[in-house]
């Protein structure tokens, strides 16, 4: 699964995308993920909105490795 | 409704048709979104903008086409430009097209909203000076998935550019588990919670006598004594007393201690001759509460946070391990400093520098000190399996040098990442990698050596350290002339900052060549010369970052 990082979260991971190996999980078992690989991510985890292939997902979407995720932080486009 | 929507890193064209399709159209409404000249009541030069492109677009015509339900318009052309956007210029356009201008202004205000609210672009960091022409794209393959091409080591790289390439390309490194006496200094990774209310329980706050609330005395008889470390729960009848120490656990709730100095005492009598609201109590979870994050990941662990884990009995907290640090000098003109050079000769201060320097990181590199030849001769100074994170190597001050630390690179397998910078002193830098080895060629003079270290190396160990505060350029305001001519290159000076009537003041210490140390000794801050500046006088607002140890 490739997972895009935007704005100040790619200084917390230090990079702009990265490649997680999951089977089918829901978001809590995604970000248990995520923190694993990248703990500073935690305290962003409350304003950062998750998106699986260019749209935001619903709480009760399910990711495959086939999905391209992004972690939206706050925008401010315009 | 016809839709056009654009995201581009070009400028946004001064003046536009109408949308397409407007035929019937009776309004068109344009609206430009222009940079202002400032951003948290500072000066600034641009905003960078950046964006998800496939998502921003597809939310843009979502949001329209949702909003045209309500207020049906024509047509819409929406352009967002991204990338670094100078003050004055538009970083979005809005043309919609209208039977009448009701719909239209109302799509437009809305539009404009629910922008702010969902759509993948983001303000990515306002710019106190423009960039000068990028020439070189120096993403790296492997973050280079939004457009980004090979590096061309070939151009000048800015030293911000130089400093954001060393952020993408250095991920926090590993945890380890260290004992609370070693975690000085060191940036926490994991969020350490309170495992009970701290205080655990409600504790006197002065030397003085529990009562009951509700009981208005004035005369209490003393029946126990209660001393920080005891635990002697008791209900109090009217009239009762309990002498309680400082930091004694009260012994029920509905209670107030009434300060020693407001009583007088005669054998076990006390009279209470002073009582006010305060309870002179501190609460059970005020600090905070079971549970509750203490401190975060990217904490750094000053002696404050540390006396917070150990009173939380967190002992032995996950922090980022410490880089691997090989630091080779050459140069045949070095010898040792305890060593008296023979004529053509210098001592080698650039070991010692660089050993102090990540000293202050809480870091002891192995360090070596080879001839020219002697480098070519060891290909394997740098053996793999055992392979640094962090190599530097301090080459000489020549030309000639720099092309020998670069092909020595090159030929131990190293992909080079900058060659050049348009910053000086430093302009010879190397930034290199191979696996997980980043390395840093580094011109030989000692100023251009403090500079590096300071502006690039520092920025590595930053990422690396996983430290959620980074080392920004800070305002100040100079506290002396830098006379001189305009230069071509952004210029950092070593200087010396003080606070005084709480703006900090910047002194630059002048070098004339980038081969002089004096100025060394006493600078504590670098200061940024923008590129063409010219007779920075006193008073003028610059940039510095500090350079102290640890900072």
């Amino acid at each position: 699964m490739r997972v895009l990082f935007f704005a100040h979260l790619k200084d917390v991971t230090g990079c702009a995308e990265m490649q997680l190996d999951c089977a089918e999980t829901d978001a809590e078992g995604l970000w248990r993920q995520l923190l694993a690989a990248h703990p500073g991510l935690e305290r962003f985890r409350g304003s950062v909105r998750l998106a699986r292939n260019a749209e935001y997902a619903g709480p009760d979407a399910r990711f495959s490795n086939a999905d391209e995720m992004a972690l939206i932080p706050p925008v401010s486009g315009g | 409704m016809h839709l056009e929507i654009q995201l581009t890193h070009a400028p946004i064209p001064a003046s536009l048709p109408p949308p397409a399709a407007a035929a019937g159209a009776g309004a068109w409404v344009e609206f430009r979104g222009v940079v202002r000249g400032e951003e948290n009541a500072r000066p600034i030069a641009a905003l960078e903008y950046e964006a998800y492109t496939p998502m921003a677009e597809r939310e843009i015509q979502r949001l329209l086409t949702a909003l045209a339900q309500t207020h049906p318009c024509l047509a819409a052309r929406i352009i967002h430009r991204l990338g670094v956007i100078p003050a004055g210029e538009a970083a979005i356009y809005v043309g919609l097209a209208g039977r009448h201008r009701a719909e239209a202004f109302a799509l437009l205000a809305q539009f404009m909203d629910r922008l702010k609210q969902d759509v993948p672009i983001w303000k990515r960091r306002a710019l106190a000076q423009m960039p000068e022409p990028v020439r070189t794209n120096l993403d790296p393959p492997a973050v280079g998935a939004h457009g980004g091409t090979r590096p061309t080591p070939a151009s000048p790289a800015s030293a911000e550019e130089v400093r954001a390439l060393l952020a993408r390309i250095c991920p926090p490194l590993d945890t380890e588990r260290v004992p609370l006496t070693a975690a000085a200094g060191r940036v926490l990774r994991e969020p350490v919670c309170a495992p009970e209310d701290q205080p655990p329980f409600d504790r006197s706050a002065v030397d003085g006598f529990a009562v009951r609330l509700d009981d208005p005395g004035p005369q209490f008889r003393v029946v126990d004594e209660i001393r920080a470390g005891d635990w002697k729960p008791r209900p109090l009848r009217p009239g009762e007393a309990v002498r309680i120490a400082t930091g004694g656990a009260l012994p029920g709730e509905e209670l107030q201690v009434v300060m020693k100095e407001d009583v007088r005492a005669a054998g076990d009598t006390i009279t209470v001759l002073r009582r006010d609201a305060d309870r002179n109590i501190r609460r059970r979870g005020e600090d905070a509460r079971a549970g509750a994050v203490l401190l975060a990941p990217g904490a750094m662990l000053t002696p404050g946070a540390l006396a917070l884990l150990a009173s939380a009995g967190c002992v032995s907290p996950a922090v980022t391990r410490l880089p691997r640090v090989l630091h080779v000098a050459t140069g045949d003109e070095i010898v040792p400093p305890d060593q008296t050079p023979a004529r053509g000769q210098i001592r080698d201060s650039n070991s010692t520098l660089v050993r102090a320097f990540l000293a202050s990181w809480g870091i002891a590199p192995e360090q070596l000190r080879v001839g020219e030849g002697e480098l070519f001769a060891r290909p394997d100074i740098c053996p793999s399996g055992a392979e640094p994170d962090l190599l530097l190597i301090s080459g000489g001050a020549s030309v000639g040098e720099h092309d020998f630390t670069r092909r020595w690179l090159q030929a131990a397998g190293f992909t080079l990442h900058v060659t050049r910078t348009s910053a000086r002193p430093g302009k010879p830098l190397l930034v290199a990698q191979r696996g997980r080895t980043l390395a840093f060629g580094l011109p030989g003079n000692p100023l251009a050596h403090f500079v590096c270290l300071h502006l690039y190396v520092r920025a590595a160990l930053e990422a690396w350290s996983g430290r959620a505060e980074r080392t920004e350029f800070a305002p100040a305001v100079l506290a002396a002339d830098l006379a001189g001519e305009a230069h071509g290159r952004e210029t950092f000076w070593p200087a010396r900052w003080h606070l005084q009537d709480g703006a900090a003041m910047l002194t630059p210490l002048r070098w004339r060549s980038s081969g002089d140390l004096t100025p060394l000794a006493t600078a504590n801050a670098l200061l940024r010369v923008p590129a063409g500046a010219a007779g920075l006088t006193r008073g003028r607002r610059v940039e510095f970052l500090r350079t102290e140890c640890g900072s």
